[in-house]
């Protein structure tokens, strides 16, 4: 019978980090899609308020000014949704260090624009979820403290594939 | 002990994320300033009343002026003070200013735009919507216009202007002004010259008007009025348009562009 490795640090920070940013993800997708306005029935409604929502993070996108508006539109009518499967996927876990290195990536995107933001005093709502939400000096350091959490697990997901605990099951083999 | 250390940081900067995450939207004073009163959504108000839907005896017969701007302002009322509103007062129309409001009053769509001429999101609705939006739906009878005003207490200059504004429209230039003010937005919020753009639009015997009006402080309870309308929807955020169809109200907050407008006035239209 083979056993699984006990919850160790390693392994702790990156089962934190799986269900946190990818709760997050999960959240600030659905949010940029579903909220301000929440309208779901009948199915026109549904559409003017997704529409309207994605408009709404789209003017976001673009007052941070680093994109054209087609650009921001664009950013805006997939980024949630990316974020959602994204999130789920690291929630899955299924080729977890693939999804962990891009989660990390767009999250230090994010920090280097709101932290671009917050330095050229800019008056404007973060966009980081679908509830307008003025960027300020917290904004920064909650984008900071997640992207943190997320370089840590990433990299000890990287360390775990590559030394895992000495009582992990043992990985199948990949030859017949 | 240097692993303990990293664990403790590591479920700190968890539970800080967290927190930060969950907690979004909450600063009810900081959302203001930027054009929010708080994170909650604008829960789509899709009430029936078959009565309710009463026209504010203070409309006019027919009021036809193709210099509409919907933009209203509406007031972020304390989140916890904030009113509930009943099913009736949702679907019943509020009073309106009729000097503040185009189209035909006995249009099928009547749309209600709470807004701040201070908001950056209020100039990008005006900006992408108003005039297509008066040409092709209120100046063909379909849709009554009604501009409210919700000057957000964190913009220092919102009152300011939309006392200009309300006083423009009590002269007939409400779409002068209004197109000022949002065009030149950036330039008098950082100045705090109102008045000097209001007077650049206008001419002089125009601006006079407007100003004793101003001065006078008689139409101040007008936007009084309006906000105390946008604290019945609530009014979370501006732009929030609210519109009224056959007794339904659906109040949207945000942007949204002429074409995606377009399609849902024409859904609406068609039931």
């Amino acid at each position: 019978m083979t056993q699984s490795s006990p919850l160790n640090f390693r392994r702790s920070v990156i089962w934190l980090g799986r269900i946190v940013v990818g709760l997050i993800f999960v959240y600030a997708g659905y949010s940029k899609v579903f909220l301000p306005n929440q309208h779901l029935w009948p199915y026109f409604i549904l559409r003017f308020s997704v529409s309207s929502n994605l408009s709404t993070f789209a003017f976001q996108v673009e007052s941070y000014k680093v994109l054209s508006a087609a650009g921001s539109a664009f950013v805006a009518h997939t980024l949630p949704f990316v974020e959602i499967v994204l999130g789920l996927l690291l929630l899955i876990g299924w080729r977890f260090r693939v999804w962990a290195s891009l989660a990390t990536a767009i999250l230090l995107g994010f920090l280097c624009l709101v932290t671009r933001a917050y330095l050229l005093h800019m008056d404007i709502n973060c966009g980081c979820f679908g509830a307008p939400e003025p960027l300020t000096i917290k904004t920064v350091a909650r984008d900071a403290a997640l992207l943190a959490l997320a370089l840590l697990m990433t990299v000890f997901a990287f360390q775990e594939a590559r030394k895992p605990h000495p009582w992990a099951a043992p990985q199948k083999s990949q030859s017949a | 002990m240097k692993r303990r250390h990293l664990a403790v940081a590591a479920i700190a900067l968890a539970l800080a994320s967290a927190a930060f995450s969950f907690g979004l939207g909450v600063n009810h004073e900081l959302a203001v300033r930027t054009g929010v009163d708080d994170g909650k959504p604008a829960v789509l108000a899709s009430v029936n009343a078959e009565s309710a839907v009463a026209v504010s005896a203070h409309q006019p017969e027919n009021t036809t002026n193709a210099n509409a701007t919907a933009k209203s302002t509406a007031k972020p009322a304390e989140p916890s003070s904030r009113p509930r509103p009943q099913p009736a007062q949702l679907s019943a129309q509020p009073e309106v200013d009729p000097h503040c409001a185009f189209g035909s009053r006995t249009a099928p769509v009547t749309m209600e735009v709470y807004s701040d001429f201070q908001c950056p999101a209020c100039k990008q609705l005006f900006k992408t919507t108003n005039q297509p939006l008066l040409d092709n739906y209120v100046n063909t009878g379909k849709v009554y216009l009604i501009h409210r005003d919700f000057p957000l207490p964190m913009h220092a200059y919102s009152r300011v202007a939309a006392g200009y504004a309300r006083a423009a429209a009590h002269v007939g230039k409400f779409d002068v002004v209004e197109q000022a003010l949002f065009q030149n937005q950036e330039k008098w919020e950082a100045n705090g010259d109102v008045k000097g753009t209001v007077a650049a639009a206008l001419s002089a015997a125009d601006m006079k008007k407007v100003q004793a009006l101003v001065d006078g402080k008689t139409l101040e309870p007008l936007i009084d009025k309006d906000k105390q309308a946008g604290q019945l929807i609530p009014v979370n955020q501006t732009p929030t348009t609210v519109f009224r169809h056959k007794g339904q109200t659906y109040p949207y907050a945000g942007v949204m562009s002429y074409d995606i407008l377009k399609g849902f006035l024409d859904d609406l239209l068609s039931r």
